[in-house]
């Protein structure tokens, strides 16, 4: 058996992405002179950090059928509360004052996770009245002051940016490392953990997961939580590599999570998905967008059109790609089978 | 016998609203037996497999398992006692694959071994004598395949009662076989097999007792060796025929408006012909599965034909969509009505006006609300449509009076031949019988109508004649004076050959 | 506060609002006017510190009357501002004052309210066509920030060198004002024929698309010495990327910003020199000019002087940059760089 027939579904998606990634890269190597170097890999990787950890949060909302459009405030307040803490507690322990974060945005997600789950409301509605809510807490919150980064201690700011380890000319930096194991650990959490199953169970088939005993209420508010505790740790990383916060910190991300998850082939009925996928969607848009500014040939009317266009046409590549993997699978196992 | 039974019902009744879906039900069953259940539909079969499974909570009566008196709270609590259903239409996970699907209700344990459950997914579908690949996705599974996975759910719980319900109408015959074969295997094994099928011959291949259930009360329970095919259907249909379905006279022409030769759609039905007269009523009858609403949507252009041909109003019918086929004069009224008949969110005009919008256009393409508003009007009175005006969503009214505007809907765009699939399922006696009067009324007026029912009464009541379809093929054509309950019930279950 | 005046044409500029009319109008206190300040969205400190100006004059011309200070929240600015606009007519509000962030969308709303005897005074951002706006308060003369931009400019890249334009949106009218008013002074003068304007992008007015577009300007020009952001979100976010991936010695950062914010990459050389106006002074004069029109006491005729308080006296006149519009301006600029940047960010 070739190696196509042993890789599952949910890895011939992601070899899709990774050819898709290929091509958008090789094809602007080509278009702008000295694109390909460790610097742009810094670029990406310390930019994708952030919206890695909220497309993972997106990714476990959607799974269950449902979209989180409340995180780009549920972000913006996690980084003005942790950075308002911080800058009167200069002292604070670094991990208590991550666990705060963590636990602004999961109470966020809590609210949520209640309304859609328990109170029945879909969950479009709900999160785009938090979305609203969210951002007037903050701007109540707020009281019109920023956070600035000068207010913020050193191990804070500095934490993004320092490297861990290098492979070549890549450097590989603390804020992008943390956020590349948080996406592993919940990889693994959702390919390995029992209850982790019932998410897919209840996007796939509502009334079958009801009559396999899943508690599907339970399921859809728990995706609710962790989305929101990931929005809260992204308000942490934002805070760090940003420093200087103001009411419309985050604004936008809750678009830009659902592009990369859908981008990284997460299914917006529910269903399928991994967060490694929407991890690569997340690059994938991250690095069509920084590499269209580069690019001479648009101009900046035209930028956010192309940008547009480019990710949709990103999905249709890396679906039809992935659906002749897939045909190629069940081809080659069948001729082994005879 | 002697050993308690592994479930039994005793004294259940379940009443939604007015309306008793069953009366005192008793029904014992032993480790070890197939026991079929056969009952007309709306009999109370699934409301029976829905206290049994937990889904419902019975409003009197006591359910036991292993002799001890139990609550099934819920579908969870019934499978923690070993109770699992399986239905025509399974309850897989389409994104997931095999070894997922067969696990997913597991609660041991935090990590999934993955391994470990391939393997015993294996075992499992070996067990049941099926070859099936345990990495595949759900979606891409045939009918019988997913079933295998459903039937390798339950016994990874450690299955006790395995309730099959219509397992195989939507199988082919080999599929059905394989099914039969694995339902005799569990059995065999210790499991109580609940076998509910239309098909009578499979209940006599592979049951060992069976009970029938009738109005939502038990008639019998009998070992099979002391029942035959003619008995079971006579304590099937054996109800008093309710005067409300009194035959009137023909008021069939004889002009024939429409002609059918040789119909075919492959791998569905094959070879349908009949002819009907216009003011004719003709009733297709047969059990679910016979594929009686697929000869419908052929003719209602909504299914390709592979052979046979259609003549209509003397000339070749071609029609390769429903809209060719309204602008031809068919209408078509779905037995769905969520699905495919009304828009339940909608007020009761915008649906009778619906599939006939351009006859109410101004000049200036404007809906004339006012000719709207009288339509409604006029067949609220007509059909007696019970509500105070016709702005009211329609998805409020009564289930009779949904039937009645979606009757209304396509009465309006007065069609030659009206197809009614399953006119009264799921509406009172008092409704049923305005609905047939409507009919009647319609082809008095000179319409023609082909009444689809599962309803043996009712076919009795409004057929001219009556075709009897089974499993995709047609068994006769009855003149009204020739027929019975028995005779179309014995064509319908493959008792009695096509004459 | 050390204040380095600008330039000739700035200073010639306040001359003439002193002293070419006559009649300076004396504003008399204790009318009583409701008045709603509006910023473009809550949360803001510079909108906040102009609140403060404006609660000042408020007190000191002891209007009997409310001043409120509302706004809508960040992701509904442009609808928030028309639905506040509509509902200050319907109350019958004496003004609005207005730094508006709707464009041009917002002038039937502010038609409406002018119709209902509501004046509208703009500030900081105005309607760029003039419809519905009695007149705008201009923080300093839009052709004369090109000017400073560009003398920054050639201070810090020592008279030659390639610079870029970091704005906010491309559709923000004062920003685009700005960016040709700077075009127009580099190519005006020959002392500027060195230093190249390579690019203008837009960060959104939002850190991480400010942050991230300020590195793709690095890599895209790799000779590049400067980029200068008249925002004061781009401007910080572009010092921070600078200073975090450690180019500080090649690229410097300059536009328009906030001291608190920039005290510590003036300090450490990412940003040595920037310019801002005062936002409180701005509230100041506003509420003075706002007051004076809703109670009657100025006609917002060109040509009309008036004291406003502690500032001094101002004028009507053309808007030179909006054609049949009228403005104030205000002036002058401070110019920020290591010897006063630290007392003023307090």
């Amino acid at each position: 058996m070739g190696l196509l027939s042993r890789l599952s579904p949910a890895a011939l998606r992601i070899l899709a992405l990774l050819v898709v990634l290929a091509i958008v890269i090789l094809f602007f190597a080509s278009q702008i002179e000295g694109y390909l170097n460790g610097r742009l890999f810094n670029r990406i990787s310390s930019s994708v950090a952030i919206m890695a950890l909220i497309a993972t949060g997106q990714t476990l909302v959607i799974l269950t059928r449902n979209i989180d459009l409340s995180v780009g405030s549920v972000v913006g307040f996690s980084a003005f509360a942790t950075g308002s803490i911080i800058t009167n507690h200069p002292d604070l322990n670094p991990l208590l004052l991550l666990l705060y974060a963590a636990l602004v945005g999961t109470g966020f997600g809590i609210i949520n996770g209640l309304l859609v789950a328990y109170a029945r409301v879909p969950s479009i509605i709900v999160t785009l009245a938090t979305m609203a809510l969210f951002r007037s807490f903050l701007v109540e919150y707020s009281n019109a002051k920023s956070i600035t980064s000068d207010s913020l201690p050193a191990w804070l700011t500095d934490f993004p940016n320092l490297p861990v380890f290098s492979i070549g000319a890549l450097e590989f930096r603390a804020g992008f490392t943390a956020s590349l194991l948080v996406v592993i650990l919940v990889h693994l959490c959702l390919t390995r953990l029992r209850p982790a199953r019932a998410l897919f169970a209840v996007g796939s088939n509502p009334e079958a997961a009801d009559m396999a005993g899943i508690d599907a209420k339970r399921v859809v508010f728990a995706a609710f939580a962790l989305s929101g505790l990931m929005a809260g740790l992204a308000g942490f990383m934002f805070l760090a590599r940003f420093g200087n916060i103001t009411v419309v910190a985050g604004l936008g991300f809750e678009l830009k999570s659902v592009a990369s998850s859908v981008v990284g082939g997460v299914n917006i009925f529910g269903g399928s998905g991994s967060v490694i996928g929407a991890f690569l969607g997340a690059i994938l848009v991250d690095l069509l967008e920084t590499s269209l500014v580069r690019w001479a040939v648009v101009s900046e009317f035209w930028r956010e059109a192309i940008l547009g266009a480019l990710i949709l046409l990103a999905v249709a590549t890396d679906t039809i790609l992935s659906r002749r993997l897939t045909k190629l699978r069940t081809k080659k196992s069948k001729e082994a089978a005879q | 016998m002697t050993l308690a039974p592994t479930l039994a019902l005793r004294g259940i009744s379940k009443n939604f609203g007015m309306t008793a879906a069953l009366t005192d039900m008793t029904l014992e069953l032993f480790p070890g037996e197939v026991h079929a259940i056969a009952g007309e539909n709306g009999a109370g079969k699934s409301t029976m497999i829905k206290i049994m499974t937990g889904i419902h909570q019975p409003s009197s009566g006591v359910l036991d398992v292993d002799g001890e008196p139990v609550v099934l709270n819920g579908s969870k609590a019934a499978r923690m006692r070993g109770i699992a259903a399986i239905y025509q239409e399974p309850m897989v996970f389409p994104d997931l694959d095999v070894t997922e699907n067969i696990f997913i209700s597991a609660t041991s344990g935090l990590f999934l071994n993955r391994p470990a459950m391939r393997r015993a997914a294996k075992e499992l579908i070996a067990r049941i004598g099926m070859t099936l690949d345990v990495d595949r996705i759900a979606s891409g599974l045939s009918l019988a395949e997913q079933q295998a996975v459903e039937i390798a759910r339950a016994l990874s719980q450690d299955v006790r009662v395995l309730i099959m319900d219509e397992p195989t109408a939507s199988l082919s015959a080999h599929e059905a076989s394989e099914l039969r074969r694995i339902a005799r295997a569990l059995a065999d094994d210790g499991v109580s097999v609940v076998y509910i099928s239309h098909r009578l011959e499979e209940v006599f291949q592979l049951a060992n007792r069976v009970s029938v259930i009738r109005d939502g009360k038990h008639i019998s329970t009998k070992l099979i060796t002391e029942t035959d095919p003619q008995t079971l259907i006579a304590e099937m249909v054996g109800r008093e025929v309710g005067n409300y379905f009194t035959k009137m006279p023909s008021t069939a022409t004889s002009e024939t408006l429409l002609s059918v030769q040789s119909l075919s759609v492959d791998g569905v039905f094959e070879d349908i012909s009949f002819d009907i007269k216009r003011g004719e009523i003709l009733a297709m009858a047969g059990l679910i599965g016979a594929r009686r609403t697929d000869v419908a949507l052929a003719l209602f252009g909504m299914l390709k034909t592979s052979a046979g041909a259609v003549t209509y109003k003397g000339q070749p019918l071609k029609v390769t969509s429903s809209r060719q086929a309204i602008d031809a004069g068919i209408a078509y009224v779905s037995e769905d009505r969520r699905k495919l008949g009304l828009a339940m969110a909608l007020p009761i005009r915008w649906n009778i006006s619906l599939a006939t919008l351009q006859k109410y256009l101004t000049p200036l393409g404007l809906i004339n609300t006012s000719a709207e508003i009288a339509t409604a009007w006029d067949y609220k009175k007509k059909l007696n449509i019970r509500t105070p005006n016709t702005d009211i969503a329609v998805g409020n009214l009564s289930g009779g009076n949904q039937q009645k505007v979606m009757l209304a809907k396509w009465l309006n765009m007065a069609p030659d031949l009206l197809i009614v699939d399953e006119p009264t399922r799921g509406i009172d006696v008092g409704a049923k019988a305005e609905v047939h009067a409507l009919i009647r009324a319609f082809t008095a007026a000179g319409g023609t109508a082909l009444v689809i029912s599962s309803d043996l009464p009712e076919v009795l009541a409004l057929g001219d004649r009556i075709l009897v379809m089974r499993e995709g093929r047609q068994m006769a054509i009855l003149n009204h004076a020739d027929a019975s309950q028995e005779s179309i019930m014995a064509l319908a279950t493959g008792q009695k050959d096509a004459a | 506060m050390k204040h380095v005046l600008l330039g000739a044409a700035a200073a010639m500029m306040l001359t003439t609002a002193n002293f070419a009319y006559a009649d300076t109008i004396k504003l008399e206190p204790g009318k009583e006017t409701n008045m709603v300040l509006l910023p473009k969205f809550l949360g803001i400190l510079v909108f906040d510190q102009a609140n403060e100006g404006a609660q000042e004059a408020h007190k000191e011309l002891g209007n009997p009357g409310k001043l409120e200070f509302t706004g809508p929240t960040p992701e509904n600015s442009t609808a928030g501002q028309i639905e506040i606009m509509t509902t200050a007519g319907t109350q019958k509000q004496g003004a609005v004052m207005l730094s508006n962030n709707a464009g041009d969308q917002i002038v039937p709303a502010a038609e409406a309210a002018q119709a209902a005897g509501t004046k509208v005074v703009t500030w900081d951002s105005p309607i760029p066509g003039g419809k519905g706006e009695s007149v705008f308060v201009a923080q300093v003369d839009f052709g004369s920030i090109g000017t400073v931009m560009a003398d920054m400019a050639l201070n810090i890249l020592g008279g030659k060198g390639q610079m870029a334009v970091l704005s906010a949106t491309p559709d923000a009218s004062n920003q685009n004002a700005w960016i040709e008013s700077m075009k127009a002074a580099l190519a005006a003068d020959p002392k500027y024929k060195d230093i190249e304007l390579v690019d203008v992008v837009y960060g959104d007015d939002q850190a991480e698309v400010s942050y991230n577009r300020a590195l793709a300007l690095v890599d895209k020009y790799p000779d590049l010495g400067l980029i200068m952001s008249p925002t004061t979100v781009g401007i910080q976010a572009s010092a921070k990327a600078m200073q975090d991936e450690g180019l500080c010695d090649k690229v410097k950062v300059s536009g328009l910003g906030l001291p608190s914010e920039m005290v510590s990459y003036t300090m450490n050389g990412c940003a040595p020199e920037f310019a801002l106006w005062d936002f409180r002074d701005l509230g100041y004069l506003t509420y003075f000019t706002a007051y004076g029109l809703a109670t009657g006491q100025l006609k917002g005729e060109i040509g009309e002087t008036f004291t406003a308080g502690r500032m001094g006296d101002y004028a009507i006149e053309a808007d030179p940059g909006r054609e049949g519009a009228k403005r104030i301006l205000m002036g002058p600029f401070t110019v920020y760089n290591k010897d006063n940047v630290e007392a003023a960010a307090k």
